[in-house]
């Protein structure tokens, strides 16, 4: 349903947009000039020869690795890594769950 | 094992004896006085073995040395000229220390005294005990801490506090020049070697030193538009410390003040040891003086100029310490003439020179330790107050007189009969005679003359106000204890005794001290370098010249006697404050006042505040604008912390982003 | 073949984008969020330079980064709970009590 009371000035235009960025710009900026190295960083790196990779071609997955890796290699920093989820979760519910009184 | 490898014992022993009293004492009898005595006891028989060892063996001196770091060493050389002191100065020091047992009794700290007096002795030891000029100078300065601290062990006295001070700082100019001196001869002796010094070669070791004095003899400087010869520059240098320690003219301000201190002190530092060492130094480096153009003339004509200043001033002190501490100042310029007239007699001259230190420690101490005993029984030490203490304390007056005419030195030329002044005393005027024969300047000679007439007029004046007549107040008293007493006699012993019994072995001796195995100098070859003429006939004077010392003592006495004795001759007139040349006496010249109220209190005291102030200002102005400075930007920078994580955040970004850019560009310039 | 670059641009773009919300969004669980797509695009590349070096370990260290990540999001939470029952906001414009 159109409404027409409903008008834009040039002005009301500006200043919306202008109120709009004023808080942002600043941001804005910021992420456009680490966009803009980290783009020109990749862009301007001789990455080695697309050949070789990926080398896994015939078999796309590589979940059975990760496993084997995990359970081989990684074994004790899984596990410590476990420690360390079951300590954040109970901290976290410790912290979330504030006085009994409240 | 033979005494000589116990030689590091002498000074060792002393230095412990200071540790221990310093931290056990209190607990003690006596302060632990017996610590210390016994010590340095010890030393002193450790010193006289190897004396009477090195007596029937002059060239074989006691030497060790040991590389310290570079080119510097410490080490102990105990020749003839260090035996003799160290002999006396341990057997000075052990009498007066076991004469402060009964001393320093009714002290609240005697502990505290003996350490320091320990530690004096260790100093004193070690500087006559030095093989080399540092070593020398180390030691030097101990002494001269140890002399502020017992000129004002009472420091709770203003005066005693003030009077420390003084004797530091005035002091200090004498040590300050002697470190020039030093600083001088090690820069000259470092550019002889160019700079490359031989390992076991230690360029401030006496050996050294005096092995290179003609190079340092050839070696000239401008100052002032006057060509001046190196050894001149070091040895007037070290002369001006000498005239410090010494209490010689115009340094001598000090010594009188320094009487603030208990009398035993006054005995030991500022009359036996101490204030030689001046002598004992220009004595130990004479081979440089007697090198050195115009050196020794200056060190004649300051010594003899002393002797009759001071003695001018010791006639109209009323203070019984002050006369002596006048006298003192008086006879160390003897003992600087004496080495000064080297110039005429060479060698000898360290003879002459140090045997009179020796006696003069001797009588000296003896002189202030009898003070001592009747200030110790009376209370007071003003002589118009005392009179007629003959009968209260005859050892004392005993002790005392014979000290008086040891100091006069009463003797009869051509004998051997005399007290040791006169052999000393005496003999430094004959030689005095000589100079004035050999260079034609009398001046010496007619001061010396001149000073042992008044001499024996202020000793004699002493004597009669103090011990003659009826008492002038009414003061208890009584004879000293044993421990005090004893030490007298022995004392008095010796100034009756030891001039006539050793005065020809100890001058040959003594004037053998720069030939042995340790260094070699032909004394008349180092003359002719510094252009003296050594007299060749000495001891041909004229009868007249022999005689006339003794003719002006007794003159003297009698003088004394006749005024204050027989009180023909009312004073009142001449002493009064009417009386202009009284008033200049009595006021020491005004040198004291120019020195303290103007020097001091107008110059450095005025000068000191002013650029104080000035520079306070100055750093008042830049401090309050770092603070202003600081506490802007901090007001500007801390706009920075919002204490919002984002802005943290943003800046952090910005920061890295920037950061990667820089150092990209950085490597693309570069 | 897509090649390696493409992969990173995509990282980095994501990463940027996450930077954008961290620097300006001003609610507490936005700013997590996009702290978890800054997280996610870090563990893109692992995965991309895994693959591409066929070395599985980046790719395991990506799991292992996932499960911090869930930590971090777990403690972050919390703590917006407790500044929330503390300021009855979990807006960071309020939160500025280590100012100067």
């Amino acid at each position: 349903m159109l409404n027409k009371n409903i008008s834009f000035t040039a002005m009301d235009v500006i200043t919306s947009v202008y109120n709009y960025f004023r808080p942002r710009i600043l941001g804005m900026v910021v992420a456009l000039l680490f966009l803009s190295v980290m783009v020109v960083a990749i862009a301007f790196t001789g990455w080695p020869s697309l050949d070789q990779i990926p080398q896994n071609l015939e078999d796309q997955s590589n979940i059975e690795g990760i496993g084997m890796l995990i359970f081989t290699d990684f074994v004790v920093p899984f596990e410590i890594l476990s420690i360390v989820l079951l300590s954040a979760l109970m901290g976290a519910i410790y912290m979330a769950k504030g006085d009994d009184n409240q | 094992m033979a005494v000589e490898n116990l030689a590091f014992l002498i000074p060792l022993l002393p230095a412990l004896a200071f540790v221990l009293t310093f931290f056990l004492g209190k607990k003690l009898p006596t302060g632990g006085a017996i610590i210390p005595i016994a010590a340095i006891a010890t030393s002193f028989i450790i010193s006289l073995l190897i004396t009477l060892n090195l007596l029937a063996n002059p060239e074989e001196v006691v030497h060790y040395s040991y590389s310290w770091f570079a080119m510097l060493n410490i080490g102990i050389l105990i020749d003839p000229l260090a035996a003799v002191m160290l002999t006396m100065v341990t057997l000075v020091s052990l009498l007066i220390h076991i004469y402060s047992t009964g001393y320093m009794s009714h002290d609240k700290a005697p502990s505290r005294y003996f350490a320091e007096t320990a530690l004096f002795t260790a100093s004193m030891l070690g500087l006559i005990l030095s093989d080399n000029i540092l070593q020398l100078f180390i030691c030097w300065e101990l002494v001269g801490v140890c002399s502020y601290l017992l000129i004002g062990f009472w420091f709770h006295k203003p005066s005693a506090a003030s009077a420390a001070k003084k004797a530091f700082l005035t002091t200090r100019i004498g040590d300050v020049m002697f470190l020039t001196g030093i600083v001088v001869l090690f820069a000259d002796l470092y550019k002889m070697f160019n700079g490359v010094i031989p390992d076991g070669v230690y360029i401030l070791r006496f050996d050294e030193i005096f092995a290179h004095i003609p190079e340092l003899a050839a070696l000239n400087s401008n100052i002032l538009g006057m060509e001046i010869s190196h050894i001149t520059l070091i040895t007037l240098l070290f002369f001006g410390g000498a005239v410090g320690k010494s209490g010689q003219f115009p340094l001598h301000v000090w010594l009188p003040d320094a009487m603030e201190g208990p009398t035993t002190v006054s005995a030991l530092i500022h009359a036996a040891t101490m204030v030689t060492a001046g002598v004992y130094l220009v004595a130990r480096t004479f081979p440089m003086f007697i090198a050195a153009p115009s050196s020794l003339m200056v060190v004649a004509y300051l010594g003899a100029f002393t002797a009759l200043f001071a003695g001018t001033m010791g006639i109209v002190m009323n203070d019984l310490k002050r006369v002596l501490a006048y006298s003192t100042i008086s006879q160390l310029g003897y003992m600087m003439l004496g080495l000064g007239v080297g110039a005429a007699v060479g060698a000898e001259a360290v003879g002459f020179s140090i045997f009179h230190l020796i006696n003069h420690a001797f009588f000296k101490a003896l002189l202030f330790l009898c003070a001592g005993s009747v200030i110790h029984a009376v209370g007071t030490h003003d002589m118009r107050q005392l009179g007629g203490v003959a009968k209260v304390m005859p050892i004392t007056a005993a002790t005392m007189i014979i000290a008086s005419l040891a100091l006069t030195g009463m003797g009869i030329p051509g004998t051997v009969i005399g007290t040791s002044g006169f052999f000393s005393k005496d003999a430094i005027i004959a030689s005095a005679y000589l100079f004035g024969e050999t260079t034609g300047s009398w001046i010496p000679y007619a001061f010396s003359i001149a000073a042992a007439l008044l001499t024996s007029l202020y000793i004699f004046r002493l004597i009669f106000m103090t011990f003659y007549g009826k008492p002038r107040t009414d003061y208890g008293g009584h004879e000293s204890p044993a421990s005090m007493t004893i030490p007298l006699s022995i004392l008095a012993l010796f100034a009756l005794l030891f001039g006539g019994l050793t005065s020809k072995t100890f001058n040959t001796f003594v004037s053998e001290t720069f030939v042995n195995n340790f260094v070699n100098m032909d004394i008349s070859s180092l003359a002719t370098l510094g252009g003296y003429h050594l007299a060749e006939h000495a001891g041909h004077e004229p009868m007249l010249i022999l005689w006339m010392p003794l003719i002006v003592a007794l003159a003297g006495l009698v003088i004394a006697y006749l005024v204050y004795g027989l009180k023909i001759v009312n004073m009142d007139s001449l002493v009064s404050r009417n009386n202009p040349i009284y008033k200049l006496l009595y006021n020491r010249y005004y040198q004291n006042s120019l020195f303290t109220n103007f020097f001091s209190v107008k110059v450095i005291y005025e000068g000191f505040a002013f650029a104080g102030r000035a520079v306070d200002r100055g750093f008042d102005w830049m401090v309050n604008w770092f603070s202003n400075l600081t506490l802007e930007a901090g007001e500007s920078l801390r706009q920075f912390q919002t204490g919002k994580v984002q802005n943290y955040a943003t800046a952090v970004i910005t920061g890295v982003s920037l950061l990667v850019i820089l150092v990209k560009v950085v490597m693309e310039v570069l | 073949m897509i090649p390696i670059a493409f992969y990173l641009a995509l990282a980095a773009i994501i990463f940027t984008i996450g930077l954008y919300g961290l620097m300006t969004q001003r609610s507490g669980i936005r700013v997590l969020m996009c702290v978890e797509l800054m997280l996610n695009a870090a563990n893109l590349n692992l995965v991309v330079f895994s693959s591409y070096n066929g070395d599985l370990t980046g790719q395991v260290f990506a799991l292992f980064s996932i499960a911090l990540a869930a930590c971090e999001a777990a403690i972050g939470f919390a703590i917006l709970m407790s500044i929330y029952r503390m300021k009855d906001t979990i807006s960071l414009e309020t939160i500025n009590i280590l100012r100067w």
